[in-house]
């Protein structure tokens, strides 16, 4: 029996992170179109997910939930898609400035970007100029994320993206900031493309800046 | 008056949220947390002294036996007293049944006394918050209510404090971005005590830093915390706990962690010099699960930290709690709401520094309009936590008799005596409609705008009262800073 992308869908809204990963695998095996399971099951999950979060139905650890489904789906179809040239939501580098231990906002804003259908490479925390440079040569994502909590560690995102330029490779990518303290003249100020207010917007605002 | 063997005597109104068997269960949580699990610390000194002194130090992880907590708690100072910068004044006792509100430090941005709209804490607004503070009758100490964001980068901490304790007598807490700048904030708090020898005898002010949720101590806040406890600095040492994201979403599970983190301090404090003063707590709220928000207006804050202040007066700590803020945007009814309730369950519970009277938007706008209103909140939950007093004077049965059915009380000298202890309010409108309306219909917001700006212009603060000297030594230890981050940089 074929596999039923509606219920995939219901199931990625439901979180079941398990047998979204399942059916994907199934649906693969079945010789479906990579673009029919993304668009028709996983994205109209996530469609829906992000319809009920905006209208205050859904709570973020549910959304998560969703997104790691989507996640784990991703994972599959990511290099079929890939050779068959179909367009997709790309990658995303992401992590906490230098002298900068906190780590739940950047991850939240990874695992929204993960239920987007991006392709997250989460760096981690505490991280020098130099890491993100490499990172951004290595995965060549379309995104850099940068996160800071601190008044004090701010500026050090200002300093990412001097590094970048110096690497001659700012125009590669787009670079999006955010933390609590961050404002969005201090965004436009240190040169920063997109300004993430919090972890859901900020992934509508990069697919606008992406898509333009 | 008549003798009372075994009589109870309710002087304050009774609040208790955990039962005995409750407080220990969550303990034994918070035992078995560190010993099991322990915290990460970053930094090499600490772990050093930890490792020497009982604890399992292994990489960054250091785990903390059971007996290393208790002799740590064992040798916590029953009290502590802080005086006024000129040393004529005990300010604060750090002891249980204590309560000092105060506002919080370091948002972002400030609410402009002018035009009532959000703009970049800039450094005059310290002094502004410092002189108003000063004036209110119930605020017990000071925090700033913001970053300065106009003076040399990584030095706001410093130019902060400099400008505060000359415009305020009370306590200050301060905060600061590294140990250095904590160097600098305790050289002017001993110019301004004198010299010191006056200011160890007398410490004015009390040191904040944060350690990172979950279970995490930084470089910078264990440090600092190092630091205070060698120079004998009181300090707090509170983690911001985001119920649901950093720690469990149930309230005992939180109130283990936030807990088990501070511990870390308090055992570092107390292995480097027995019965220096350590006050842990912080915020304590939950994630806003639809708009990702760290609320300061949700009601688990309130409950919460009447629960974590009963622990730690379990284990014998003092507690720094929070209320008096909100997650709107303005000055509204939410925020009176808000504010109103997280005071009185902070007031009932007898925490003993309670911050962030002042934090508006979720602690990103400081807002010292709303410290304003909560000043007066504060003075009415003041009053119920006082509870009733019963004695043959209070019960004054000879007056009733006297006064009899069908007369009145305004003549009597009882009355004389005791109608002063009825709470005056400041701000609440108790006018006839007539005289409200004859008064220009004044709402809670024209008032609360009125009186700060009132305090603003035309309150005498105790910075004409700062010796020359004393200014002077404060601009050498700015200029000393400055060249210490040119340098740096």
């Amino acid at each position: 029996m074929a596999v039923d992308l509606g219920q995939m869908a219901e199931l990625l809204i439901a979180g079941k992170v398990d047998e979204v990963e399942k059916m994907t695998g199934q649906a693969i095996e079945e010789g479906m179109d990579p673009s029919d399971i993304l668009q028709k099951g996983l994205i109209a999950g996530m469609d829906v997910v992000g319809q009920r979060f905006k209208a205050c139905d859904m709570f973020i650890p549910e959304v998560l939930r969703s997104a790691k489904a989507m996640g784990a789906g991703m994972k599959q179809l990511r290099p079929m898609l890939v050779a068959s040239g179909a367009k997709m939501a790309g990658t995303m580098v992401i992590g906490t400035v230098k002298g900068d231990l906190h780590d739940i906002g950047k991850n939240l804003v990874g695992m929204m970007f993960e239920g987007a259908g991006f392709q997250v490479v989460n760096l981690g925390i505490d991280l020098e100029s130099q890491v993100f440079v490499d990172a951004v040569k290595e995965h060549k994502p379309e995104l850099l994320g940068m996160s800071a909590l601190l008044t004090t560690t701010m500026p050090k995102m200002g300093e990412v993206i001097n590094a970048l330029k110096e690497a001659g490779i700012r125009d590669q990518v787009k670079v999006m900031v955010g933390g609590a303290p961050v404002t969005e003249e201090f965004a436009k100020e240190i040169g920063a493309d997109i300004y993430g207010a919090n972890a859901a917007s900020s992934v509508d605002k990069a697919k606008a800046v992406l898509n333009a | 008056m008549t003798f009372r063997t075994n009589y109870t005597v309710n002087k304050t109104t009774r609040f208790r949220l955990l039962s005995e068997d409750q407080k220990a269960r969550i303990f034994r949580g918070v035992i078995k947390t560190l010993n099991d699990t322990g915290a990460n610390v970053h930094h090499e000194e600490v772990r050093d002294i930890l490792g020497k002194n009982g604890c399992k130090v292994d990489g960054k992880r250091v785990r903390i036996p059971p007996e290393v907590v208790l002799d740590a708690l064992a040798s916590l100072p029953p009290t502590t007293t802080l005086y006024s910068w000129d040393g004529d004044e005990e300010m604060c006792y750090v002891e249980p049944g204590r309560s000092y509100f105060g506002p919080g430090p370091t948002p972002p941005n400030f609410n402009d006394p002018d035009t009532l709209e959000r703009r970049p804490y800039l450094r005059k607004d310290a002094t502004t918050v410092a002189r108003v503070c000063d004036a209110l009758p119930n605020i017990g100490y000071v925090q700033s209510l913001g970053s300065i964001s106009d003076v040399t980068n990584g030095l706001a901490d410093v130019y902060e404090f400099a400008d505060m304790i000359q415009n305020t007598r009370k306590i200050i807490m301060n905060w600061a971005f590294s140990v250095e700048n904590l160097a600098d904030e305790h050289r002017i708090g001993i110019v301004m005590a004198g010299g010191e020898e006056a200011f160890s005898r007398r410490p004015n002010f009390i040191h904040y830093s944060e350690p990172i949720s979950p279970l995490t101590s930084d470089f910078d806040a264990i440090g600092k915390c190092l630091y205070c406890a060698k120079h004998r600095i009181p300090q707090v040492y509170t983690p911001c706990c985001i119920g649901g994201a950093t720690v469990p979403a149930t309230h005992a599970g939180q109130i283990i962690v936030a807990m088990s983190e501070s511990m870390v301090g308090v055992v570092l404090s107390q292995i480097v010099n027995p019965g220096t003063c350590i006050i842990i707590g912080g915020v304590q709220s939950i994630l806003d699960m639809r708009r990702t928000i760290y609320s300061y207006g949700a009601p688990e804050l309130g409950i919460m930290s009447a629960a974590f202040t009963e622990m730690l007066n379990y284990v014998g700590l003092p507690m720094y709690s929070t209320s008096g803020c909100t997650d709107t945007k303005k000055m509204e009814l939410q925020s009176g709401i808000e504010a109103a309730f997280s005071i009185h369950m902070a007031m009932l519970s007898g925490a003993n520094f309670v911050h962030d009277n002042g934090y508006t938007e979720s602690g990103i706008t400081g807002d010292i309009f709303q410290t304003v209103m909560d000043d007066e909140i504060i003075g009415m939950s003041r009053l119920i936590g006082g509870g009733v007093e019963v004695n043959e004077e209070t019960l004054a049965v000879e007056e009733i008799c006297n006064v009899g059915p069908g007369g009145h009380y305004l003549y009597e000298d009882h009355t004389m005596k005791w109608f002063r202890h009825h709470w005056q309010p400041t701000l609440m409108d108790r006018n006839s409609y007539e005289d409200w309306d004859a008064q220009g219909r004044l709402t809670m917001k024209d008032r609360i705008v009125n009186k700060t700006r009132d305090i603003i212009e035309n309150y005498e603060g105790p910075a004409s009262r700062v010796p020359e000297e004393a200014r002077k030594d404060l601009q050498k230890i700015l200029d000393a800073a400055e060249d210490r981050v040119r340098s740096q940089s």
